[in-house]
Formats: structure tokens, sequence, C-alpha cells
């Protein structure tokens, strides 16, 4: 009788070392995948000897809950960095290069050369068309500008479709747990499964994950609009076609609620979605907007002036669709940047006289100023480059506040920029650091340690061969029985 | 129970992720030993690039005013000989006009010598330098003095304010009836007026009175060149145009001599005004070299600081290259020990 349960024990020890030897060896296999839990067994004691209660996966809720957020906001900061990045080189060039700022003092030193000899035609052009590239940065500026939002209004749209994705083999993932769990199915590979697409997700918008009864999983954005409870939600977003200068875009809806922007260079906002929107707003928007104010400068400060005072001031080398008006004083005119153009009056190659600048007069003989028409006549030059230093109001909505010189708003737009940049960057790196160390926590709790496996290996093996070695001790004996029985 | 656990996972992936941000940062820091500058200024300075493209801008206008300033020397230069050749013309026709009034000269020598003076002032003051002419103030695409030929308006004008003044031509019979009080009278109302009013501009001069500006510093403009309306000009002009033209006429003797004191005090003062102008360019040209150097100080300061925002120390720099190479060996060493690094190769 006794005999027979030893027997009967070391049967369920063989057995029981073969089903742990089948989980050591998926842990191996799977040691390599980051999404892999490792898994380990449970052994109860019961009166024919050990057996497998439970399979456990390892788990970490904190720990796994601090690297979604970390995994979120390191993909909304990244986002944005690149963003700011592919905009730097496609407005300003490498090192600034092509900023206004830049071809303004290009402008200015042409102008110097030519208030040193004002008799010289060929100078004149030279000041004509340093202005023309000058127009010509402001303008492609503005389109790079346009187009970028376009385009980021389409990687939103694509970005929803992934979101859709997720969100179905979430669905999926999640109804087979729930499924799994109340029929006492082993859910593991699906929860694994579930976990994988959470990090996912959480890389696009951030969220919170609610766990409920039979390993129900509902899902939130963390600022508590529902994401998925049973089903998906509809996440809904129209995009704008065609951007003109100082228009808004559509928000991206969840559930009919907006989700909100990021802000700042360290961005307040997490997930991919949110740092989308800001770029296409805050950022793209404020320097549309500052090249705009540019571009009223420039035409201010090249206006004409009637030297007896009576007429109005009227826009000279630069001008705009409203023109020979200035614009409002003081105020942002959305997308100047995209309409500032040469004054065809001082464009030599539509049949103007770039000579106009020296003398004045390009709306009218009330506005020269050159009455004697000498041909050295330096005055007026030299007022130009003294109105380009002279303070103007800028309007504060563009980012950049204050009275300064159209020079010095110049160069502060492209300190405003490049802080955004380098702040960003600083901020990014600071994210992925601490998104690696806290995926680097989890992976230490959850991942597989092959040496440890090889050990655990090791024993199995210990433990078979002693069960075996058991086995055959038994039949010994029960045949020794048998023997003193013949 | 387990206290301590590492994953293999991270155990191969931490290695590789700082390998990959070493060899980032080692493309930076040798782009950055190569240039002498920061790899991504912009990126670098962030707030402060503002600054960096000011000062860079600056430089470059502080550069083209040096230039222009060159330009505004060489034409002050020239100016300068020219009122020196000027000025040596007026003293030697004051000798021999001193000389003449005291009747050692011939009139036929007075007057050759007043052409050849107002020859010579035209041809002074219609110079011309890179295609402006120096002394017509503004108007340098004009030549300043008309030529002073028989039937030009000047010589006119002159001829026909002695007809209204005495009521016949200066070669008529009758002028040799003129005394001294009366000629004094005639060039001190009638042709002092004619070179130093309005008339001047009509019949002699084209240059405008306004001369060229010049900016020689980012805030600082200056007059830089000398119109032909000066008044030492005008002078020596009248001292020797009034020879010229009247003492080909029928004058007695006491009118002559009053034609020639006339013309020897315009040629002294001619003499003086023009040394008061020799000495006003002279202040301008100082001003204007002073302003250079000044500039090229700024430059240099300028220059300094856009180094310290933007420049990398090459020493550190190179040394950081040193460094990351032997960072990055030692982490592929790591890399093939930790490969090595199993149960497994110790499991039988």
């Amino acid at each position: 009788m006794s005999l027979s349960t030893a027997l009967s024990i070391a049967q369920s020890a063989l057995l029981n070392t073969q089903r742990q030897t089948t989980i050591v060896s998926r842990n191996i296999s799977e040691s390599s995948n980051p999404d892999y839990s490792r898994r380990g067994t449970m052994l109860s004691t019961a009166a024919n000897g050990a057996s497998i209660v439970d399979i456990r996966r390892s788990t970490n809720d904190v720990l796994f809950r601090q690297n979604m957020s970390a995994l979120s906001s390191w993909s909304a900061q990244n986002t944005l960095l690149n963003g700011l990045n592919t905009l730097d080189i496609d407005l300003f060039g490498s090192n600034n290069a092509n900023h206004p700022s830049r071809l303004l003092g290009n402008l200015q030193s042409a102008l110097q050369t030519y208030s040193s000899a004002p008799s010289n035609s060929s100078v004149a052009e030279n000041v004509v068309e340093n202005a023309r590239q000058l127009v010509n940065a402001l303008n492609s500026g503005s389109d790079a500008i346009q187009n970028y939002r376009g385009s980021v209004d389409r990687e939103i749209v694509s970005t929803i479709a992934d979101l859709n994705t997720l969100l179905a083999d979430f669905k999926a993932a999640n109804d087979e747990v729930v499924g799994g769990t109340k029929l006492g199915r082993d859910v593991n590979e699906a929860l694994d499964q579930r976990d994988a697409l959470l990090k996912k997700i959480t890389e696009i918008v951030p969220i919170t994950a609610i766990k409920r009864g039979d390993n129900d999983m509902m899902l939130t954005t963390t600022s508590g609009i529902t994401l998925f409870e049973t089903v998906p939600r509809q996440i809904s977003f129209t995009p704008t076609a065609g951007y003109a200068a100082g228009a808004a875009g559509n928000a991206v809806y969840v559930d009919g609620v907006p989700l909100a922007p990021g802000a700042g260079a360290n961005t307040s906002g997490s997930g991919k979605l949110s740092a989308l929107v800001q770029l296409r707003e805050d950022v793209a928007g404020g320097l549309q907007a500052q090249l705009d104010e540019i571009a009223r400068g420039l035409i201010t400060a090249f206006a004409e002036t009637d030297p007896s005072a009576v007429n109005p001031d009227l826009a000279g080398l630069f001008t705009w669709p409203g023109g020979p008006a200035l614009p409002a004083a003081g105020t942002l005119e959305n997308g100047l940047a995209r309409v500032i153009s040469i004054n065809a009056a001082y464009d030599s190659t539509v049949g103007g006289n770039p000579q106009l600048l020296r003398d004045g007069g390009a709306n009218g003989a009330a506005y020269v100023h050159n009455t004697s028409g000498g041909a050295s006549y330096a005055d007026l030059l030299l007022s130009f480059d003294t109105q380009i230093g002279t303070a103007i109001a800028f309007d504060p909505t563009a980012g950049i506040s204050g009275t300064v010189s159209l020079s010095a708003y110049s160069t502060e737009s492209a300190s405003w920029f490049s802080a955004l940049r380098s702040d960003a960057t600083r901020s990014a790196e600071n994210k992925s650091a601490l998104m690696m160390r806290t995926s680097e926590a989890l992976s230490n709790v959850t991942g597989v340690n092959i040496d440890e496996e090889m050990s655990l290996l090791l024993d199995l093996e210990h433990s078979y061969q002693a069960s075996a070695k058991l086995v055959q001790t038994v039949d010994n004996m029960l045949a020794a029985l048998l023997a003193a029985v013949r | 129970m387990k206290t301590t656990f590492i994953s293999s996972y991270n155990t191969n992936q931490s290695v590789r992720t700082h390998l990959m941000k070493m060899q980032a940062e080692l493309i930076k820091v040798e782009r950055e030993v190569v240039t002498g500058r920061v790899a991504d200024a912009g990126l670098e300075l962030g707030s402060r690039t503002g600054q960096s493209i000011s000062m860079q801008r600056d430089v470059q206008r502080l550069n083209t005013l040096i230039d222009s300033n060159a330009l505004a020397t060489s034409r002050l230069e020239a100016t300068q000989l020219g009122l020196q050749s000027l000025s040596d013309h007026a003293q030697k026709y004051l000798s021999i006009m001193t000389a003449a009034s005291s009747g050692a000269v011939e009139a036929s020598i007075s007057i050759s010598e007043a052409s050849t003076t107002i020859t010579t002032i035209t041809s002074v003051l219609n110079s011309a330098m890179n295609g402006e002419n120096l002394f017509a103030g503004v108007n340098t695409d004009v030549k300043p003095i008309n030529d002073f030929a028989p039937g030009s308006a000047a010589r006119t004008a002159m001829e026909a304010a002695f007809v209204t003044h005495f009521g016949f031509a200066h070669t008529a019979p009758a002028a040799s009836g003129i005394d001294k009080a009366s000629m004094e009278t005639f060039l001190t109302t009638v042709i002092e007026p004619q070179f130093m009013g309005a008339d001047w501009t009509a019949n002699w001069s084209n240059a405008t009175d306004e001369t060229i500006t010049a900016r020689i510093t980012l805030s600082e403009t200056t007059s830089a060149s000398v119109s032909a309306n000066h008044d030492g000009i005008r002078r020596l002009m009248m001292s020797a145009a009034t020879v010229a033209v009247f003492m080909e006429g029928n004058l007695n003797g006491n009118a002559t001599q009053a034609l020639m004191e006339h013309s020897a005090s315009q040629a002294g003062q001619s003499i003086s005004a023009l040394g008061e102008v020799q000495a006003q360019t002279g202040i301008v040209e100082q001003r204007i070299t002073t302003a250079s150097e000044r500039l090229q100080m700024q430059i240099n300061i300028f220059e300094g600081k856009i180094s310290d925002l933007e420049g990398v120390d090459a020493y550190e720099a190179s040394t950081r290259v040193s460094t990351l190479l032997s960072q990055i060996e030692t982490a592929y060493t790591l890399t093939s020990r930790i490969r090595q690094l199993s149960l497994v190769r110790y499991l039988p």
C-alpha cells in the first residue's frame, strides 16, 4: 500500500518536473522579448505529493505604471523635438544661416555700401537683390510653416488610425483575458499581449488603466476621458485642407471631448497626439506670427515719408497687397510674411528704378527727398539704416513683446526658437533617461535571466534523476517482495 | 525568494544603448574638433542665439563700414590734394597781382596769368574719382564748374553787369573816364554779389551746397566732401575773373589800380578760407581714420565674444574624443565578455 503511494508520488514528481521544464524552456526562448513576463510555478503539497497549482506571471503594477507614464512623456517630448528640428532646417538652414535676422544684416551692409557710393547704380541693384532674398526667405518660410502644419494634420490622421487598430487589438486581448479568467484558463499569453498593447497606446495618448473584476481593464486618458470601456470609444479628427496663417486647426476628440495640447519647450503634454497639436498651433503658429511681424517691421522701416510732412507715410521698397498704405502699427497682420513683396517701382526686372531708394518718390513727386537730383545724395539711404535700428511696437501675441527695433526683434525671434529647441533637447534627454530607467527597473522585475533559468534547469534535472531513481528503487523493492512470495 | 535580480535582456541592452549614445556624442565632438565651434550653435546657446547672430551681423556691418570709410578717406585725400593745388595757385597768383598793382607787370601778363588761373581752378574743381566729381557737392554726376570762354554765361553776365552799371561796355572809349572810387563801388556792389550770391550757381557752378554725408561708425555720420561753392573758391574765381575780363577793357590807370587791389585782396581772403577748409577736411580725415581704428577694435571685441559663445576649447574637445574612443573600445570588449558570461558555457 505505502509502496504504491511512494510510486505515485514519484510519478507526479516526474510530471511536475516535466511541466516546470516546459516553463523554463519557454522563459529561455522569450528571454530577449521585452514584453514577455517571466513565468514561475507555484507548487502545493497534496496527499499524493506536490502538484502544480498555478503558473504565475511576474508583474509589478507600480513599476509598470511608472514606465507607461515615462514612455508617454518621452514620446511627446521626442515628437516635439523632431518637429522643432524639422522646422529649424526647413526655415533657417544650418546654423541659422538663412534666418531673416542674418539676411537683414546682409541688407544693412548692402545699404551701407550703397550710401558710401550713392551714384553707383549697380550697388543700388545689390541692395534690391538683398531685399529680394529677405522677401524670398519670408515668403518661402511662411509657405514651409503652413505646409508643415498640413503635414502635422496628416500625421495626426495616421496616428489616430494606428490608435484605432491598437484599441481594436486591445479589445481582442482584453476579451480573451476576461473570457479565459471566467473559465479558469491560462490567460498569461493574452496578459502579455495586453500589456504590450498598453505600452504602444500610451505612446500615442497618455492613459490610466483601471483593473476590474475578471481581469477586465478599462482605459481612460490621464485627464479622465474614457478611451476604452468594454469597447473602444470613438476618436475623431477633421484635418484642415490648406492652412492659412493665423487660422487655428481642429482639435482631436476622444469620446467627444477635445484632447488638451501640450505647452512649453519641456512639454506638459504626454503622448504623441498632444505634442503634434502643440507643434501645429503654438510652435508653427508662433513662428508664423513672428515672421509676419518681421515683414511688418520691414514695410514700416522702409516706408516713404513726405519731406514736407503733409502726405501720410506709404510703403516703399517693401510692399504688400494692402499697399501703398502701411499695415496698422503695433498689430499683427496674419500672413503678411507670405504676401510681402518688393515694390515694382524699385525692381529693375519689371521696369522699376532701384535709385528711388536714394531719391525717394516711388509714391509720387511729393515723396522725393533728393529735390536737387544730386547723384551722391545719401541722407535718405542713411535714414533707412536708422529706421531699422529704431524701436517700434510689436504685437505681444506673436510671443515676443515690447517695443524694440526691427533688428533686435529679428534676433530675438532666433533666440525664441533656439531656446525652444535647446530646452526641448535637454528635456528629451531627461525624459529618455527616465524612460530607460523605468523600463530597466520593470524589465529587472518581469524579465528573464538565463543564468537563473539554467540553474533551475539543473535543479529540475536533479529532481528528475532522483524521482526516476525512486521509481527504480520502488520497482526493485516490489520485485524483491514478489520474489519472496513466489 | 530572490532579493536582487537582473534580466538578461537588460544586461545586453544597457551596453547597447550606451554605446549608441557614445557614438552619437563622438560624431558631435569630432565636428567640434575640426571646426573649433560648437556643432549646433542654436542648440548649445538656446536663448543666447540672438546675441551671437546680432554680434556676427555687427561684425559684418563694421567690416562694411571700414570698407566704406576707406572710400571716403580716398575721396578726402583727393579733395585735399585739389585744395592744396588751389591754394598754391592762389599764392602764386597773389604774388603776381601784388607786383602788378605796383605797376611792375604788364597788363597782358596779368590777363594771361588770370586766364591760366581760371583754367587751372576749373580743371582742379572738375576732377573726378571713380566717376564722381569731387567738388560737385552731392551732384556728382555733373561737372561742377562751367567753362569760362568768351560768350559763356559767366563772362556774359559780368560784361552785362558792367554795361548796366556804367551805361557803356568796358571796351568802349568812355570806360577810360571811370575813376578809382566808382570802379571800387562797381566791384564791391555789383561783381561781388555775382560771385557770393545766387548768381554763382546760375552762371559758374553746378555743384550743390550740400556735401556728401557718410556714415563712419554705426551711429556717427559726417560730411565727407568739399563743394565748389565754398567761399574760398568763389573768391579765388572772382579774383581771377575780374582781371581776366575787365583788364581787357579801356580802363585808365586808377581804375586798373582799383581792379588789381580788389583782386589781390580777394585772393588773400581766398587763401585763408582755403586754409580753413583744408584744416576742416584734415579733421574729418582724422575722424574717419580714428573711427576705422575704433571699428577694428570693436570687431576684435565682438569676435572675441562670439568665440566665447560658440567656440570650443580644442584641447578639451580632443581630450573628449580620445576619452570617448577608449570608452567605446571598453564597451566593445565588455559586449564580448558579457556574451561569454553565461552559465551555459560552464555546464557540461
